[in-house]
C-alpha cells in the first residue's frame, strides 16, 4: 500500500484560497468548517511589511497526537488507506480531545454558533441523521471514514478526499492532476490548485514525484518538534507558522 | 468510564437510522470510474453521474467547466482540461457556483408589481404571473411607446453578457425597435480606461491579450494580477509557471496598498494613489537617458549617439523613428524634466526604486507593462495608463513573444436572417434620431462608448429626454454605480423590467421580475475575452433543466420580438430561438475546424470548446510578419500593419495622440490642458472628490463574484485576505492613522465624503494593517448590499461594512469616461 503524502510549495502558491472551497464543496463542509485553510500573516510595517500565507490541510501525521488521546478511538491512521487518519463517526462522542491534542488546528466541531448567518443547517435542514442536508450534496458517503455530511456532536476533519484516493490504480506513484487517467482521483485541494502548488503522491516510493520534489527543494514538515511526523510536506520561502503575536491596540 | 460508556452508547442508539441511511446512499456514489476516454474526462461508466460542459460566469474570465451531477443534481464543479483558460483548474469562485444555481432566494418564476410605490424599504408586492402575461406586458409598451414616436424612450442596460446568443442581440432589436439605447453597457463603471489608453496610443480600443508564458519580466501597475484581474484562473497557473521556469519571471508590482500580488512578487512598490502615470514617466526618462529602448522598433538617433540628456531637447531631425511617432515632440514637451527625482516628489516613490526598475525592466527582455483599473480609474486615468502603455513601446513588446497582442475573432456562421431586411420606416426614421439617454458618442462624451453611470441624472433632468421603460440584465447600477442614490429617485419613475433570477437591488424597484436561467441551466456562447490572441468561443451546455420557471435572457429577447407589431416580428420568428442561433454560429467551424477537432454545433456541445492556434502576426527584430499557415513567413509592410495591428492615424505607435488631437478641443474645455499638447503622453494631476484627507481605495477581493458571492455563505466566510476577515471585510487601516484617530484595532468607524455636495457616510469595523500607506484606507468593494438575499443582507453576529459606493462621487475620466472609483478621499472618525 502506498503511503500517501501531500507536497505544498509556498514560492508557487498564490492564496487563492481555490483549494478551500474544492474542499468546502467536494466535502459539504460548513461555512467555516476549513478542512483546507489558508492562513494569513504579516509582518513589518509599511513600506516594507510583509505579507504572507500559509494553506493547511490535515498534517495526517505518522504519529498523530490526535490518536492517541480518543478515549473511543473513533480517530484512527488507516495504515491500509495510505496512512490517513479518519474521525468513525459511528464511534466519535465529540468531546473534542483531538482538537486540543492537534498541534495544526484542522480538526473541527461544527456544532457551535455558525460563522455565517443566517445558519445555513437551518435553510437546509439535516435529514437521514446528517447535521444539514444540502441539495448539491455530494453522494459519497461513509461515515466509518468520516466521509459526507456528519451527524450532529462529531468531530470532522480533512479525509485527503480517500473517497477519490481510494480508487486509483494500485501502485501509482503520483496523482497528478494533468494525466487524464488519473484526474479523478486526486484529491480535490490539489486537482484545482490553479499554479500547480500542490503535488500528492506515494511517500513509500522513491521514484515518486513528491519525494524528488522534497529531496530537490528541501521540503519540511510543520512544527517537527512535537514529533507528529506529517505526511504533509513544505516547499519554498515562508514555511512556518510565524509565533503568536497578541494584537496592539 | 461509565460516562463514556454510556455517551457511546448513545452515540450509537441515535446513529442507527442515520448508518443505514449513509449506506444506502453509498450505493449510488461516484464509483467504478474507468481510465476516461479523451474528451470523456470524469464520465462515470455507473450512469448515474453525467459531466456537462459549462462556463463559470463570476466574472469575466469565461472559464470552461465540467459540471458533475448525479441523479438530476449538480454537486461538483471542476475546471475543464480541454479548455484552454481552465487546463483543469478553477479560482475559489469556481467550486462555489453550485450556490449560485440552489440559492434558496431564486426568484422561482414571473412576478409582477403590486405596489405602486417605490422604495428601498417598500415591499413591492410581488405576485405570480405567466411568462404570456409577462412578455405580453412588456410588448403592449414597447408598441405603445412605438406608436406614439417615443420608442427612444426605453433602454436596454447590461453587464456581464457574452456572446451572440445574448448581448449579441441587442443591436438588432435596437435598430428594429428604433432605439438608441440598445444597450447601455457598463464597460465604464468597468474597466474601460486601459482600452481607451491603447487606442490613443496603438490604435486598439481593446484590452490586451497577452503572451505570459514567454516573458521574463512583468511591470504592473495596479492591475491586481493575482487578486481580479482576468483570466484570473489563468493567471494563477501561468504565475505558477513563470515563477519555477528558467529563467524566472520577474516580477515588480506598483500598487496602492498590501495584496497577494505585491506580496508575492520579487518587488512591490506602494504608490500613492492616482500617480502612476508620474511613475511611468520618469521610467520613461530613465530608459531614454541611459539608451535602454528598443532601437528595432522605435529607431534610433541617425548618427547612433545618445542626445537624450535631462533637461535638454533634442532636435527632431535627428532621430528617426521606426515604429512610433512623436518621440521628439513627446521628449521636448514632456520627458526630459520627468526625472526621477519629480517623480518621487508625486509618487511617494524613492527615486532610486525607480531608477532600479527602469534600468531592470529596459534590460530583461521579454517584458511587458501591464495595467487596469488601479491607475486608470481616476480623472487623470487616460493619461496614466498611456504612460504605462508607452513603455511597451520603448521596449519592443507590441506583437512579440513573450508580449502583447490584440484579440482575434471567432469565424462564426451567419444568422439566418439579416436585421436590414425587417427594418420598416419607422425604424429607419429612428437611426441617429436621438442620442443615447447617456450622452455617450455625443459632444458631451465624445470618446466614451458607453456612460452608465451618466443615466439617473440625464433621466431625473429629462436632458436629453426622459426614459419610460428600461430592462436590466446582468447589471445592477442601483448599488454598483458611483452615487448609487441619484438612481433610486431615477427608477422610481420607470418602468423596470429585471431579468435577474436573484432578488437584489434592482428588482426592488422593478416592476416586472423575468427571471433568467442561472449559467448552470443555460445554452449559450462565449468568444473569449482578450486571452492569447488566437481566437476561441466556449459554449456553455445545460447541466440540468431549470430548477424554477426561468427564462433564457436570448429566448425572452426574441420572444418580446416576436410580440412586436410590424416586420420585426417576422424577423424574430424568423431567428426562433438561441439554439437556432447557435447552430447557425456553430455552421462557420465546418471550414473552420478548430484544434480540438470541434467542427459543428455538436462537437462543439461535446468539448465545450473552439478554438484555433496561432496567432497570425508577430513581431520579430524590428519587423513584422504575418502567418502563412506554417509559420511567421509573410513580411508586412508598414500599411498593412497600420492597417491591422497599429490602428492609429499614422499606422505606428504614438507618443503623441492623433486620436486625442482630432479631440483637442473638448480635451482643453474638460481638462484645461492646452490644444496643441493634449496629443503629447503627459502628467496630468488625480482630481480628488470626497473633500476629506485620505484616500479611499476599495478593491476587488479573490471571492468577489461582481455582487453575487455576497449571498453566497462560504464566500462570505472566506472573504480574506489581507487581514484575515472571517465572515466580513475590514476597513483596513495603518496604526497610526488609526492612534490619531482615537480609533482602536476593532473599533466600529464611520467614513466620510462628500458626494454631490452633501456628506455621506457609512460604518465598518477598523482592523489595523501595518502594511498599508498611512494616508490610504481600504475598504474591499463586496458588502453593504440592501437586497440579494438572506446572507447578503444579515445582520449577524459580523458587523458588515457598508457599501463603497455610497460615498464615491460620480466623476469620471473625461477622455475614457471610466468612473473614478479610487480617487475618493475620505474622512475618518470614530462611530
Amino acid at each position: 500500500m502506498a503511503k500517501w503524502g501531500m507536497v505544498i510549495d509556498l514560492d508557487k502558491c498564490t492564496g487563492c484560497q481555490a483549494c478551500t472551497t474544492a474542499c468546502s464543496m467536494e466535502n459539504n463542509t460548513l461555512p467555516g468548517e476549513s478542512w483546507q485553510d489558508v492562513l494569513f500573516y504579516h509582518e513589518g510595517e509599511y513600506p516594507s511589511a510583509q505579507m504572507k500565507w500559509l494553506p493547511r490541510p490535515c498534517m495526517q501525521c505518522e504519529k498523530p497526537s490526535c490518536v492517541y488521546v480518543c478515549p473511543t478511538r473513533a480517530t484512527y491512521k488507516d495504515e491500509e488507506a495510505g496512512g490517513i487518519v479518519f474521525v468513525d463517526w459511528n464511534k466519535c462522542i465529540g468531546c473534542k480531545y483531538c482538537m486540543i491534542a492537534c498541534p495544526y488546528g484542522v480538526r473541527f466541531y461544527a456544532d457551535e454558533q455558525p460563522l455565517v448567518e443566517p445558519d445555513i443547517r437551518d435553510v437546509y435542514p439535516g435529514e437521514n441523521g446528517q447535521m444539514w442536508s444540502p441539495p448539491y450534496q455530494n453522494p459519497e458517503q461513509d461515515w466509518r471514514r468520516g466521509i459526507g455530511i456528519q451527524p450532529k456532536g462529531v468531530v470532522s476533519k480533512c479525509t485527503f478526499c480517500h473517497h477519490k484516493v481510494s480508487k486509483a490504480p494500485d501502485g501509482v506513484a503520483d496523482l497528478d492532476e494533468d494525466d487524464p487517467d488519473l484526474v479523478e482521483y486526486v484529491p480535490a485541494c490539489v486537482r484545482t490548485c490553479p499554479p500547480k502548488a500542490r503535488f500528492f503522491g506515494d511517500l513509500d516510493n522513491p521514484e515518486s514525484n513528491v519525494n524528488r520534489l522534497i529531496g530537490d527543494k528541501h521540503g519540511v514538515r510543520l512544527l517537527d518538534h512535537t514529533g507528529n511526523r506529517p505526511q504533509v510536506y513544505y516547499l519554498g520561502a515562508g514555511a512556518g507558522i510565524p509565533a503568536f503575536s497578541p494584537r496592539k491596540s | 468510564m461509565n460516562v463514556l460508556n454510556a455517551l457511546i452508547n448513545r452515540r450509537r442508539f441515535l446513529q442507527v437510522t442515520g448508518a443505514t441511511a449513509a449506506v444506502a446512499a453509498g450505493g449510488v456514489g461516484l464509483q467504478g470510474f474507468s481510465p476516461a476516454a479523451e474528451g470523456q474526462v470524469g464520465r462515470s461508466t455507473s450512469g448515474n453521474t453525467v459531466v456537462t460542459k459549462s462556463i463559470c460566469h463570476q466574472c469575466p474570465a469565461r472559464c470552461g467547466i465540467n459540471v458533475y451531477t448525479t441523479n438530476g443534481r449538480v454537486h461538483a464543479i471542476y475546471g475543464d482540461p480541454g479548455n484552454p483558460i481552465a487546463n483543469g483548474k478553477l479560482c475559489p469562485k469556481g467550486h462555489l457556483g453550485t450556490y449560485l444555481l440552489y440559492d434558496p432566494d431564486r426568484f422561482k418564476g414571473p412576478m409582477k408589481r403590486t405596489n405602486p410605490r417605490k422604495g428601498r424599504d417598500e415591499d413591492p408586492g410581488f405576485v405570480p404571473i405567466s411568462w404570456d402575461e409577462a412578455l405580453d406586458t412588456v410588448a403592449e409598451r414597447l408598441n405603445r411607446l412605438r406608436e406614439s414616436g417615443e420608442s427612444h424612450r426605453f433602454a436596454h442596460f447590461y453587464g456581464r453578457g457574452w456572446g451572440s446568443s445574448d448581448a449579441g442581440l441587442y443591436g438588432d432589436f435596437g435598430k428594429l425597435y428604433g432605439t438608441p439605447n440598445s444597450a447601455i453597457g457598463h464597460a465604464s463603471i468597468c474597466a474601460e480606461g486601459s482600452k481607451r489608453a491603447k487606442q490613443a496610443t496603438d490604435g486598439n480600443n481593446s484590452y490586451n491579450a497577452y503572451d505570459y508564458r514567454n516573458t521574463n519580466y512583468i511591470l504592473n501597475f495596479g492591475a491586481s494580477f493575482l487578486e481580479a484581474f482576468r483570466p484570473y484562473n489563468y493567471l494563477m497557473q501561468v504565475w505558477g509557471h513563470m515563477r519555477s521556469k528558467s529563467p524566472q519571471t520577474r516580477i515588480t508590482t506598483i500598487d496602492v496598498r498590501m495584496n497577494p500580488t505585491m506580496a508575492a512578487s520579487d518587488r512591490y512598490l506602494m504608490i500613492k494613489p492616482g500617480t502612476d502615470g508620474a511613475m511611468a514617466l520618469a521610467i520613461a526618462h530613465v530608459i531614454l537617458t541611459e539608451g535602454l529602448w528598443d532601437k528595432e522598433f522605435v529607431g534610433d538617433f541617425r548618427d547612433g549617439r545618445n542626445q537624450f540628456r535631462t533637461g535638454q531637447s533634442i532636435r527632431p531631425a535627428r532621430f528617426e523613428e521606426r515604429w512610433t511617432h512623436g518621440i521628439a515632440d513627446w521628449w521636448n514637451e514632456e520627458l526630459k524634466d520627468r526625472t526621477p527625482e519629480w517623480a518621487e516628489q508625486i509618487t511617494t516613490i524613492p527615486a532610486r526604486h525607480i531608477v532600479t526598475v527602469a534600468r531592470e525592466f529596459a534590460t530583461t527582455r521579454p517584458a511587458m507593462a501591464i495595467m487596469e483599473r488601479g491607475p486608470t480609474a481616476h480623472f487623470n486615468g487616460t493619461y496614466n495608463g498611456m504612460a504605462i502603455h508607452a513603455l511597451n513601446a520603448l521596449v519592443g513588446t507590441m506583437f512579440a513573444e513573450g508580449g502583447m497582442f490584440y484579440q482575434m475573432g471567432v469565424p462564426y456562421g451567419s444568422l439566418p436572417v439579416d436585421a436590414d431586411d425587417y427594418m420598416d420606416d419607422y425604424a429607419r426614421e429612428m437611426q441617429g434620431k436621438y442620442p443615447r439617454i447617456d450622452m455617450a458618442g455625443t459632444e458631451k462624451w465624445p470618446m466614451a462608448g458607453t456612460m452608465m453611470q451618466e443615466t439617473a441624472k440625464h433621466h431625473l433632468a429629462g436632458d436629453p429626454y426622459r426614459l419610460d421603460t428600461a430592462m436590466f440584465f446582468l447589471t445592477n447600477p442601483i448599488w454598483s454605480a458611483p452615487d448609487p442614490h441619484l438612481w433610486e429617485e431615477a427608477l422610481k419613475d420607470v418602468f423596470i423590467i429585471e431579468t435577474s433570477p436573484y432578488p437584489g437591488e434592482t428588482a426592488v424597484y422593478a416592476d416586472l421580475i423575468l427571471p433568467e436561467h442561472t449559467y448552470l441551466e443555460r445554452l449559450q456562447d462565449s468568444p473569449t475575452y482578450p486571452f492569447e490572441g488566437w481566437p476561441m468561443t466556449a459554449l456553455r451546455v445545460p447541466a440540468v433543466d431549470p430548477v424554477y420557471d426561468t427564462k433564457h435572457f436570448g429566448d425572452m429577447l426574441i420572444e418580446i420580438g416576436k410580440r412586436i407589431d410590424g416586420p420585426m416580428g417576422d424577423y424574430y420568428r424568423e431567428l426562433g430561438d438561441v439554439e437556432n442561433i447557435l447552430r447557425h454560429r456553430a455552421a462557420g467551424f465546418v471550414d473552420n475546424p478548430g484544434d480540438n477537432g470541434v467542427n459543428d454545433f455538436e462537437s462543439w456541445k461535446e468539448k465545450g470548446v473552439w478554438y484555433k492556434k496561432p496567432y497570425h502576426w508577430r513581431y520579430w527584430r524590428g519587423s513584422f510578419w504575418e502567418w502563412d499557415g506554417e509559420g511567421y513567413n509573410v513580411e508586412m509592410s508598414e500599411a498593412d500593419v497600420g492597417e491591422k495591428l497599429l490602428r492609429t492615424p499614422t499606422g505606428k505607435f504614438e507618443f503623441k495622440s492623433g486620436f486625442l488631437e482630432r479631440h483637442a478641443g473638448y480635451i482643453a474645455q474638460e481638462m484645461g490642458i492646452p490644444e496643441n499638447r493634449v496629443g503629447i503622453i503627459q502628467w496630468v494631476e488625480p482630481v480628488h472628490t470626497g473633500g476629506g484627507d485620505l484616500h479611499f481605495v476599495t478593491p476587488k477581493t479573490p471571492l468577489h463574484a461582481e455582487g453575487r458571492s455576497a449571498n453566497i455563505p462560504q464566500a462570505q466566510a472566506y472573504m480574506q485576505p489581507i487581514v484575515g476577515g472571517r465572515g466580513t471585510c475590514y476597513l483596513e487601516i495603518h496604526p497610526d492613522t488609526a492612534r490619531q484617530r482615537g480609533i482602536a484595532d476593532g473599533d466600529r468607524v464611520r467614513i466620510s465624503a462628500e458626494v454631490r455636495g452633501e456628506r455621506k457616510s457609512i460604518l465598518a469595523v477598523a482592523r489595523y494593517m501595518p502594511a498599508h500607506r498611512p494616508d490610504t484606507l481600504v475598504l474591499p468593494m463586496e458588502y453593504g448590499h440592501w437586497a440579494q438575499g438572506r446572507w447578503a443582507t444579515a445582520e449577524g453576529r459580523d458587523i458588515k461594512p457598508g457599501h463603497s459606493g455610497d460615498i464615491t462621487e460620480n466623476l469620471s475620466d473625461p477622455i475614457s469616461g471610466l468612473a473614478s472609483y479610487y480617487t475618493a478621499k475620505v474622512t475618518l472618525e470614530k462611530a
